[in-house]
Order: C-alpha cells, then structure tokens, then sequence
C-alpha cells in the first residue's frame, strides 16, 4: 500500500512539476543549439576563407593553426584517441604526446588544403545531446559529390570548441583513436613508441 | 526460355574460367590460413585490454592482414594506377556520366533491396530514378531525377540484412572484396543473384560477357577513382592503415544503416490529411 501510495505522490509531483521544469531547459537547449550552428558558421567561414585565398603552403599552415587552436578542443580529442592509456602515462610523456597531437592534427588539415580548393558549405540543422551539439553541414567540392559532415560542439552556450568531426558517418576523433589503438597493441602498449612514431609523421622527412 | 540455372552456370563458368582449377585448392588453403591463424586474446586478468579486443572484434586479424597486404599489393600495381589513368584519360564531366550510367544499371538491385527493408518511400524514390533518368537522362548519363526531388541513396542486401537484424559478425577482410563482414559478404553474393542482368541473355553470348566484364571492370576503376585522394591520404597519415580502414569500413556501414532505420517518411499521398506524427519530427 505504501509503495502504491508513495508512487501515485511521485506521479501527481511529476505532473506539477514537471512542465515547469521541462520548461526553461528546452528553451535553454534551442539556445544552445543555435549558438552552436552560429559558431560552426563563422568557424567555417574562416576555414574556407583560408582554404580558398591564394597564398603560400606556409601562411596558410600559420592561419590554419591559429584557427584550429582557437575553435577545436585539441588536448580534449587528443586525450580521447589515446583512451584507457592517457592514465598509465607519465605527466611527461601526456605533455609530450599532446604537443605531437597539434602539429599531427594541424599537420594533416594542412596537407589537404590542396584538395579543398574552391570548397564551399550550406548549413543545416543543429541538435542538442547533452552538454554537446551536432551542427550538420554539407560542403561541397568541386568534382566531387557533396559531403555530410557533422560538427559535434562542446558546452555550445558558455565556451564552444569543436571535439569531432563527422564526415559521411565516420568520425575524426573515432577513427583516430582506433589507429593510436591498433598501433599500441602491435607495439606492446608503449606510448613511447607511439610518440615516437608520430615525430616521425610531423618530421619534414616523413 | 532461359533456364535460370543455365544462367547460373555460365556466370559461374565465367568466374571458373578465370580462376581454373585452382579455385578449389585457393579455398582450402584459405580456409587452413584462417584456421591457423586467430588473433590470441589478451590474457583475462587484464579487464580494459580484453575490453578493447572484444570492441575491436576482429578475431581473424593476422588472416585478415595478409589479405590486406596482398590487396593493396594488387591495388598499388593494378587498380590504382588504372584510375590514375582514367582521371588523367577521361574529363571530370564524362567520369560522372560513366557513374550515373553504372548506377543506373544498380536501380533494379537497390529497388528490390529497398522493398525487401520496408521502405516504401525508398522504393518509389529508386522507381522513380529509374524511369526518369533511363528516359529523360538519357540511358541514365544524368541524374535528372535528382533535381526533380527523387534523391540517391544507398540500398544493398547487407542494409537489407542487418534491417532484419542479422548481427554483421566479426570483421573480415577479403580478397579482391576488401573490408567486409559475413553480413556483407553474404550481401555480396545475394546482390549480384537479385541483379537482373545475371539472369538476362543467352549464356556464352559474348556481347553479354563483354558487357559483363566492361562494367565490372569500369564499376571498380570508377569506385577506386572517387576515393584516390582519401585512400592517399589515409595510408598516409595513419600509423595503422589496416585498423583504420577497420574502424572506417564499419563507422560507415553504420552510418548507412542509421540512415535506413531513420528515414521513416510517411506513405500517405501528398493529397490525403498528413498524419501527426510526421509533424513532430
């Protein structure tokens, strides 16, 4: 009877409540998932800026890391691609390995710049999940067929940073990870020898 | 009438007489390599590791890394300089002509998969597409229908299996089929038995041979074209190209098969009262 009757209460609370409280948050989230479509645009709108203006390799390198530093939560997606192996680092070899995430990240945006010349974007809508939001957009490419690609935006209402990118379903940060992963089990899970491989990658040679 | 296992003795027979004899003993020994060769589990005391290797699910790993190797062997000296050729040879304009006409020649195996998912607005949207742009298109060289509002989308029997709940299984890596699963590997074969230009002609007719191979041939230089630039780029970066194309192949197949399960447009004609539902989307 107790159990019935305290279940019933719970229920008539709800109700009451409940309006009330859905009430601030879904306006809240609306808010937070327009914020997030405003940031992806105008980070977009940078990117393709850089993208698309004449200029050396090097100047655009320069311009595209200060973006990529200022809009993308590097050390976030950085520790997320080492997962369970970011805790059994020393703080020196954490230290180390995000330094060679940057310049591997920004390493790698650059060397496609090529590819994207004339690239442009529409924006579509924005989704709140959480703390986070997915902006969808589909850039377009010359010669090629438009792509999806989803941003996924961290705190989107107080301080926004992008921590995926999810292109035709397959994400950045995901595929990543599984690489770092796969080359950690075939190098007896030393993240020195990971570190060392990605020195290589960032290395003028390689 | 033409026998439909006739049919499928010739197109049997074309794949024997490429192989020969050697099939047979190329399967068993495949099947002892794989037998031989399963990826040792890590130790159980290590929760987080095990962990991983079950998320990873690829237990046939050192197979399906020969295949791999021996793959992108045959793609470095085969495949890929042939669509290096055929984007230097062929202009961008005539490219996507030759990859409308090739996935037109697809409608009837999409349409067949889309009605065998339960998608009903899938189906009309791939009939559509089939008409117009054999009509209007022209043999299929442009995508009129698209413009017209009947959009592409991707429909194989694999989707079709994994819509009916068929779990994928284990990762696999095949030979001259790649990345794939035993889902879509089955998908594979099922495919090319719904494809209706199997079943079609006289069997050792060589105007359909030749029509055969040249779009098989012209399938996979068009599809090895499109992702020049990304596979460069993958293999690359990564510091593991195998896991990567992994974790790639399957974040896309789920990606397409996320789009499937979610198109839940309604039914109901254009004319008819819409129903709630379809609103609160």
């Amino acid at each position: 009877m107790i159990h019935r009757r305290k279940f019933l209460s719970s229920i008539t609370a709800a109700s009451v409540t409940g309006p009330a409280l859905l009430a601030t948050p879904r306006s809240a989230l609306a808010e937070a998932a327009e914020r997030a479509s405003a940031f992806v645009k105008s980070v977009g709108d940078k990117l393709v800026a850089v993208v698309n203006n004449p200029g050396s390799t090097s100047e655009k390198r320069v311009a595209m890391s200060q973006i990529i530093n200022a809009a993308v939560d590097v050390d976030g997606i950085g520790r997320f691609c080492l997962g369970r192996f970011w805790r059994q680092c020393s703080e020196e070899q954490q230290k180390q390995y995000l330094e060679l995430f940057h310049e591997v990240l920004i390493t790698n945006i650059t060397s496609k710049l090529g590819e994207y010349r004339g690239v442009t974007f529409t924006m579509g809508r924005s989704r709140p999940q959480d703390e986070e939001a997915a902006v969808s957009t589909v850039v377009m490419r010359p010669n090629n067929p438009p792509t999806a690609v989803d941003w996924i935006i961290s705190n989107p209402a107080t301080n926004p940073k992008i921590i995926d990118v999810v292109a035709e379903g397959t994400s950045l940060r995901l595929t990543q990870r599984s690489d770092y992963a796969s080359y950690l089990a075939h190098n007896s899970n030393n993240v020195d020898a990971l570190i060392t491989a990605m020195r290589q990658q960032v290395s003028p040679k390689g | 009438m033409p026998s439909v296992p006739r049919a499928l003795h010739s197109f049997v027979g074309a794949k024997r007489s490429l192989f020969g004899a050697t099939l047979p003993w190329a399967l068993a020994g495949m099947l002892a390599i794989v037998l031989a060769s399963c990826a040792t589990p890590p130790p159980p005391d290590d929760p987080d590791a095990v962990a991983d290797f079950k998320q990873t699910n690829d237990p046939l790993e050192p197979t399906n890394r020969v295949f791999y190797a021996i793959n992108n062997g045959i793609d470095t000296v085969i495949l890929r300089p042939a669509a290096v050729a055929y984007r230097f040879v062929v202009p961008g304009v005539m490219r996507q002509g030759i990859h409308n006409v090739l996935g037109n020649l697809a409608t009837p195996v999409q349409l067949t998969n889309d009605m065998l998912e339960g998608k009903p607005r899938r189906a009309g949207d791939t009939a559509m597409r089939m008409v117009i742009n054999t009509t209007v298109g022209v043999f299929g060289i442009f995508d009129v229908a698209r413009k017209w509002g009947y959009p592409d989308h991707d429909a194989d029997f694999g989707m079709t299996l994994a819509n009916w709940g068929v779990p994928e299984g284990p990762f696999l890596f095949l030979p001259v089929l790649g990345p794939t699963d035993p889902r879509d590997a089955i998908g594979f074969g099922v495919n090319i038995v719904l494809d209706p230009f199997t079943w079609v002609g006289a069997p050792h007719d060589t105007g359909l041979t030749v029509f055969h191979w040249t779009r098989y041939a012209l399938t996979a230089v068009d599809a090895r074209e499109r992702v020049l630039d990304s596979l460069d780029q993958i293999k690359k970066t990564a510091l593991d190209p195998y896991a990567t194309f992994r974790s790639l192949y399957r974040q896309h197949r789920h990606g397409q098969i996320d789009d499937l399960r979610n198109d839940k447009r309604a039914t109901v004609p254009a004319w008819f009262p819409q129903p709630k539902a379809t609103e609160a989307q």
